[in-house]
């Protein structure tokens, strides 16, 4: 293969001497074999979307502490109300109105022989409007044995006390016989491994543990409340986000993909939902459908699970989700419309559509992907917004009703003794800012993580 | 222009016959009649609801109330203040001029405030100044209008008494202050926050730095250049703020115990009145509709490039 060179013109240059002069061999030339090919390929691995949107967002500090303090506050209402020993509809008739970290009188004497014993029962803090332990059988349970007594009286201000080390382990003590952390005088108790037939269960106090919180004017421990109202608020928000987010998307995705009359009709519906006042039309909401709501319960309560779930939530809560269902859907509708518009126009769309893609396939492998980001973002920002609106109508006395509790409706109570008991107010004020403000600043860090181009 | 803004108001007019259309059936979807009571017998219930027209078809009563309506009548009320005219209610007794000054200074120190906030964050960008103002408008959105109500209500009135703790009517500047600053707050650190973005985007752009090379003042060159084309974004900003303020002017009442249209509004919403829930209503849509055509004639002032003609995106 010398030949095809032969005739050269006295301008060009000899290709042999060029191969000479630069050191190239006629195997140069071979077909590379798939081993040389493959040590050509990129060795790195190519990140995919989701990772490379977490690393920018790990390297968004404000944003990490964020998310750890929001991480800590699902903590404190998920995982909190399993660590105190309160409940928050259980009222303590001894404990009412207590500041921070107080203990009612027959907590702080409970609490002062607490270490010294190793179970301990006080009637003093039993839920409920009577602190006396009625007359009857009882089972008491410690470790893997059982306790089996009858009471023949009613015990007032009494504990009943475990103490392992004496010959008599089960005693009953009168909260007056307690001094400097030990009891002077004790009624022993008998007691079988049996429990009766019918005999009511007792639980020994897990630890004495303070009011954190202080407690409200029923004797409801306030650290509980906020707990189970962190909850209450935080699955609201949640639940309405999801809600907002499938309506609108598809309503949005729907608009912007038909185009033309349907869009027109469609963006003139968003334009008149926004231009209302939706607070106006939400409070009315509010009163107009708790009846309706409740009647539903009670009929189809029986006959479906999801009624029945809908029920446990209460009328309040689940015309705040009718309420974002009918009116907040529009901001998510515009942006998604928005996006879809613009990225129809695009010219890899274009090209797709030219090489003979099908619609499904152009909606799943070019609009969808590129939506992920705006929908993130505008779902979690959803959430606060949610929370602000479910904390208003419970503020005003609309969402949630007694005895469950949302931090809205927390506050709401706590306007009313302001005066005397302004901690009352603060301490599930401090919370849903926290949660709001951390959910903000989230929703700020996944937008500059999921969507670069935006970040100013 | 003018075919523009003609359009518009016809338009907000249908809204707001949308808006009564709406009103009206939702009232009449709460199950009961307004006069309803533990002691009331049919024949007193129907009495009553003939004396006000409430036993009609729906649609007889719908075309009565924009009949009415169109003659600028809003009935009377049903029970709050039993045959009292519901203008009377609203606009002699003080309860809508309450809300609208409240409204208007909230928004007012929103603009007022937000504004050089958000311009001095964005000129001073990077600096201390920035990262305290950031800091405090991320707060300040965060924190619920009610939540801060009270808290300035112990703080300013009952811990160290320097303004009254009920408004009442509003007689004198003291009685404003906590008000206004609880239902602006929000506002004033959206605004700010809204600013500075913009502010920094228009900073940016060629012209500043054509302006700058040109030896125009700094001064200037924010006042004149920069600030004119970062107006914009906080304009848009401003009819959501009117619906907003008017919104949290329910709970600010109520704090601060003013007897304002807002708090009245709840109150007539439970008990049912229905001239004054569709008068309140329209009222404020009213209100809130026109701020939104303001909102758009001034955009289109402020910036010319906006054809107001042409659909949105």
């Amino acid at each position: 293969m010398k030949t095809p060179f032969a005739k050269l013109s006295p301008f060009q240059v000899d290709p042999e001497k060029i191969m000479d002069t630069f050191g190239i061999n006629d195997g140069d030339f071979e077909k590379a074999s798939d081993n040389e090919k493959e040590s050509m390929v990129e060795t790195h691995k190519s990140i995919s979307y989701w990772k490379d949107a977490w690393r920018r967002f790990r390297s968004n500090t404000v944003s990490m502490v964020a998310l750890f303090v929001f991480l800590c506050c699902l903590f404190f209402a998920f995982v909190g109300p399993y660590l105190i020993p309160y409940n928050y509809s259980d009222q303590y008739r001894t404990a009412q109105k207590l500041g921070p970290f107080e203990y009612s009188p027959g907590e702080e004497i409970a609490h002062s022989i607490e270490k010294s014993v190793d179970g301990l029962y006080s009637t003093s803090m039993r839920p409920g409007s009577i602190t006396a332990l009625p007359a009857g059988d009882y089972a008491i349970t410690a470790g893997k044995k059982t306790y089996a007594f009858t009471l023949d009286k009613p015990i007032d201000n009494c504990m009943i006390v475990l103490d392992l080390d004496e010959a008599e382990p089960l005693r009953i003590v009168n909260e007056a016989d307690v001094r400097d952390g030990a009891y002077t005088n004790y009624t022993p108790i008998a007691f079988t491994d049996t429990p009766a037939e019918g005999a009511a269960q007792l639980k020994f106090s897990k630890r004495i543990f303070p009011h954190v919180f202080g407690t409200d004017s029923a004797g409801r421990d306030i650290m509980a409340r906020t707990m189970y109202g962190a909850r209450v608020s935080i699955i609201i928000g949640v639940i309405a986000a999801l809600i907002v987010l499938i309506i609108g998307s598809l309503y949005g995705a729907i608009s912007g993909l038909c185009g033309g009359a349907v869009d027109f009709v469609m963006m003139r519906i968003v334009e008149l939902i926004y231009s209302i006042p939706e607070v106006l039309v939400v409070l009315l909401l509010q009163v107009v459908l708790k009846e309706p709501l409740q009647m539903w319960f009670q009929a189809h309560s029986e006959t479906s699970a999801f009624v029945r779930a809908m029920s446990d939530l209460g009328a309040g809560i689940v015309s705040i989700f009718i309420t974002f269902a009918v009116l907040y859907w529009v901001t998510m509708a515009r942006i998604i419309r928005g996006q879809v518009l613009m990225l129809k126009k695009q010219e890899y769309v274009t090209a797709a559509t030219a090489l003979g893609a099908s619609n499904s396939r152009i909606i799943r492998k070019h609009l969808l992907p590129n939506c992920i980001g705006p929908l993130v973002i505008t779902t979690c920002l959803q959430i606060p917004s949610a929370i602000f609106l479910e904390s208003f109508l419970s503020f005003l006395g609309l969402g949630v009703s007694a005895p469950m509790a949302s931090l809205g409706s927390l506050c709401s109570d706590a306007l009313q003794t302001i005066q005397l008991y302004p901690y009352r107010l603060v301490f599930p004020a401090i919370i849903l800012t926290i949660i709001v403000l951390t959910l903000n600043l989230v929703g700020d860090g996944l937008r500059d993580a999921l969507d670069p181009r935006l970040k100013k | 222009m003018g075919s523009y803004i003609l359009k518009r108001i016809v338009g907000s007019i249908f809204i707001l016959l949308l808006i009564m259309v709406v009103t009206f059936l939702l009232m009449n979807a709460i199950p009961g009649s307004p006069f309803l009571t533990e002691k009331s017998t049919p024949e007193q219930i129907a009495m009553a609801e003939a004396k006000y027209g409430l036993d009609k078809p729906l649609h007889i009563q719908l075309w009565n109330y924009i009949k009415s309506y169109l003659k600028g009548d809003l009935g009377t009320s049903l029970k709050m203040q039993e045959g009292t005219p519901v203008k009377d209610i609203i606009f002699r007794q003080g309860k809508f001029i309450l809300s609208i000054k409240l409204g208007i200074y909230s928004l007012l120190l929103a603009i007022l405030v937000g504004i050089p906030l958000g311009c001095l964050a964005a000129y001073f960008r990077g600096s201390w100044l920035d990262g305290c103002l950031r800091v405090i408008t991320t707060v300040g959105v965060a924190i619920p209008g009610f939540v801060l109500a009270a808290l300035l209500l112990i703080a300013f009135s009952v811990k160290i008494p320097i303004f009254p703790t009920k408004s009442g009517n509003l007689p004198n500047f003291k009685s404003y202050v906590l008000p206004v600053i609880s239902l602006s707050s929000y506002y004033t650190c959206y605004i700010a926050k809204l600013m500075r973005t913009s502010m920094l985007d228009a900073i940016n752009q060629d012209y500043i730095r054509t302006a700058r090379a040109k030896g125009v003042k700094t001064r200037s060159i924010i006042l004149k250049h920069a600030l004119r084309n970062s107006l914009i974004p906080v304009i848009t900003y401003l009819g959501p703020v009117t619906a907003g303020i008017i919104t949290g002017s329910f709970v600010v009442e109520s704090t601060f115990s003013v007897p304002g249209l807002g708090k009245y509004f709840v109150q007539c919403v439970l008990s049912r009145d229905y001239p004054i829930i569709m008068a309140t209503t329209v009222v404020l849509s009213a209100l809130v509709i026109i701020m939104m055509l303001v909102v758009d004639i001034v955009y289109k002032i402020v910036d010319p490039r906006i054809t107001l003609t042409a659909k949105e995106d």
